[in-house]
């Protein structure tokens, strides 16, 4: 994205302005920022939803995979890039009988052969382990595997781009967990360029190479996930910052930073404790 | 002794086709006690709250709410007693402005025009609205209706005070508010009970902790006792964590530290018996 | 089948009386006639639903023209009615938590319609935004024509049977209404 700037049909202020980013392949760009930042618009934009699909006004440029969003059709600008959004239940089509059909909706719009859709469906399915789900109802599943079944059914398109707008939202502890180790191999295995919305600072700590802070529509922060995480200015941008860094920062303040010495925070805050 | 603000006995609750939602209950609450109440989707989390303000009415067992029996009392009259504010604010918000939405519940309870006024402002200002009393909801932001979905529950001015995840979807402002709103209800004298699986807000402001799992309650006690190392497996048979305090503090031996507080107080404290 | 047999205007052949009652032979048997009408109708659709998944049928209505648009709308619309259910259960939840009157007099109880058909719209309409957007990201809109995962078996004997049970009732009909057979 280059200069974007983005207001929604009906309205006359920009939600988001001048906006300068770009996710590289294989890599994970997450975007931090307080509520009402503009930070599920700019995941519509990102993915070529907006304006193709909502309507409103787009300047600047948004290019996915080599084109303008502008240029592009809904359906090519989804096989471009994906985008998963908060709600599990609204993403499932409802109209299959099972998870694997549910997969296969994507690839069957596109007219594929049943061969490639075959494949398609095994290969999500693999890269997100949920091959055991394939007979299961998808309404009948919880919210981080419904959430897998979503992300797969998006990722049987091919996109070299994800975007992710606060997937684990509405998610209990067991399903961020899944899906938030689903996501950790993913960028690296798969070589998607992937951009995640998320408050969950401590999951961005452990997935992503960059953080973005967004700030009433606009960048106001950028830079490598533990320099932009670490960085004390970050609360008063409305973020929380991660556990880890807030753990520290307490205890610093109170002169026993020594006694944390040796000891990896983020690391002590992932490790299974049953 | 004082009746309990809330006291189940017995309690099985089995949903009309089929899954035992609540397995033998037994929960006492006092009055101006702040529970949190953990566990995975399904443990009967939602359904417990429920039997609170006579929703679900127990398929055996009891229920009293302030010393009196539940029976078969509605739930406009229970409403008095116990305010219960759900999950997701757009499955309640009807009314044109701010003003009018909070208003809804201090008038289905009769309240006088004049008090009823007074308690409205007061749950906004509570909730930060202050200002947006004639803005529509819907041009307020998800985590922002959330907060006025709380103020009209608060309006109602009741002794129990319910909340079901109250922390999910607010960024760090909107969970410091919340913080707030709860230790200024408790600092008031009101029972507060939450459902959260924000574990570092439960760990910062409530004085107990009751963890359920498949319909039974398998541990209650305060939070230092819950996210204690030896309450770990509790934790994880029903897919909880400890916050990062709990496992620093359990990992350099300092005892039971649920927030960062805490910890820093026995890292003070262990540095003071040393020298 | 009771109005007809008790109050079937004109008949003068009286069952038996009691009272003010005075069911008519007559009217008994237009009573049978119009149930046994409504039967077969109500039995001929349950029958159907009984023994057709959904699924399958759609899927065949799609391989034979129907289009994504048409069968996602029907099947869509099939599925939700468990989640408007669900939905709709707990909006009431919130509202009677609020002290929203369900149980009382009915004169209370009508002051609850705008704020449980509100949210329902409101939740419906969102709902409707989210699931286009997830429908656009899964390529919904794209112009080739799906692929037909599997066709359903349809044998010679199956289609014969289908092409004689609808010329049959055609003919059924025809003769009815030329008087050569009375049927109910």
């Amino acid at each position: 994205m280059r200069g974007t700037s983005y207001a929604y049909a009906g309205t006359r202020l920009p939600v988001l302005a001048d906006i300068d980013l770009d996710v590289e392949e294989g890599r994970v760009l997450a975007v931090v920022g307080p509520n009402e930042a503009g930070k599920s618009t700019l995941c519509l934009v990102a993915a070529g939803l907006a304006p193709a699909s909502i309507g409103g006004r787009l300047t600047g440029s948004v290019v996915i995979d080599g084109d303008e969003t502008l240029a592009l059709k809904p359906h090519e600008a989804a096989q471009r890039c994906g985008i998963l959004f908060q709600n599990p239940a609204t993403q499932l089509s409802g109209t299959t009988a099972t998870v694997w059909e549910e997969i296969a909706f994507g690839p069957r719009n596109l007219g594929l052969a049943v061969d490639e859709v075959v494949e398609r469906v095994a290969g999500a399915m693999a890269t997100l382990r949920i091959d055991s789900l394939a007979e299961r109802d998808p309404n009948r599943l919880s919210g981080g595997q419904a959430q897998l079944v979503a992300l797969a059914s998006v990722m049987a398109l091919r996109p070299s781009t994800l975007v992710l707008d606060e997937p684990t939202s509405q998610l209990d502890p067991s399903g961020t967990r899944l899906v938030g180790d689903a996501l950790s191999r993913f960028a690296a295995e798969t070589g998607t360029a992937v951009l995640i919305v998320e408050h969950k600072t401590g999951l961005v700590a452990r997935i992503a190479d960059e953080v973005a802070v967004l700030v009433a529509g606009r960048i106001v922060q950028r830079g490598p996930s533990s320099d932009v995480l670490g960085d004390p200015v970050l609360e008063d941008h409305g973020v929380d910052p991660p556990p880890a860094v807030r753990v520290g920062r307490a205890v610093a303040a109170a002169g026993r930073a020594a006694d944390l010495v040796g000891l990896d925070l983020a690391a002590l805050e992932s490790e299974p404790t049953g | 002794m004082t009746a309990p603000a809330i006291l189940l006995e017995g309690v099985t609750f089995d949903y009309p086709r089929g899954p035992r939602a609540l397995d033998g209950i037994d929960l006492r609450i006092e009055v101006g006690q702040s529970v949190a109440i953990v566990g995975q989707n399904g443990s009967g989390k939602s359904t417990l709250v429920r039997q609170f303000n006579g929703l679900l009415k127990p398929t055996a067992g009891a229920v009293s709410i302030s010393g009196r029996p539940v029976g078969s009392r509605h739930v406009a009259e229970l409403a008095r007693e116990v305010g219960l504010a759900f999950q997701n604010p757009d499955r309640q918000i009807f009314a044109g402005s701010v003003r009018a939405e909070v208003g809804f519940g201090p008038r289905n309870l009769g309240l006088p025009d004049a008090e009823r006024g007074a308690a409205v402002d007061r749950a906004i200002a509570t909730v930060g609205l202050a200002g947006d009393e004639a803005t529509n909801p819907y041009d307020l932001g998800f985590s922002r209706r959330k907060l006025l979905a709380l103020a009209s529950v608060l309006a109602m001015g009741t002794p129990i005070v319910v909340l079901d995840e109250p922390t999910t979807g607010q960024d760090a402002r909107g969970i410091d508010r919340v913080q707030r709103i709860v230790a200024d209800l408790v600092a008031d004298g009101r029972t507060v009970v939450a459902i959260s699986h924000d574990m570092r807000f439960v760990a910062e402001s409530f004085e107990r902790v009751v963890v359920m799992r498949d319909g039974r309650i398998v541990f209650d006690g305060t939070p230092a006792e819950a996210f204690a190392q030896k309450s770990w497996p509790t934790l994880a048979s029903t897919y909880l964590e400890p916050p990062l305090p709990a496992r620093v503090g359990a990992r350099l031996g300092l005892g039971a530290t649920p927030t960062e507080a805490a910890l820093v107080a026995a890292l003070v404290a262990r540095a003071g018996s040393e020298t | 089948m009771l109005i007809n047999t008790f109050l079937f205007p004109g008949a003068i052949d009286v069952i038996v009386r009691i009272g003010p009652l005075a069911p008519t032979w007559t009217g008994l048997g237009a009573a049978l006639q119009a149930t046994l009408r409504v039967a077969a109708f109500a039995l001929s659709v349950a029958v159907f639903a009984l023994t057709t998944p959904t699924d399958q049928l759609l899927a065949d209505l799609e391989r034979r023209g129907l289009g994504r648009r048409g069968v996602f709308v029907i099947g869509a619309a099939i599925g939700m009615i468990p989640r408007i259910a669900e939905r709709a259960s707990e909006i009431t939840d919130s509202q009677r938590a609020r002290g929203l009157d369900t149980e009382g007099s009915r004169w209370r109880r009508i002051r609850g319609v705008v704020p449980l058909a509100g949210p329902m719209i409101v939740s419906a309409l969102s709902d409707v935004e989210e699931r286009t957007m997830a429908l656009e990201a899964r390529a919904f809109s794209a112009p080739k024509p799906r692929t037909i995962l599997r066709t359903l078996p349809d044998s010679a004997a199956q289609r014969t049977v289908r092409w004689i049970a609808g010329i049959g009732a055609i003919v059924l009909v025809g003769a009815s209404i030329a008087g050569l057979v009375p049927l109910p």
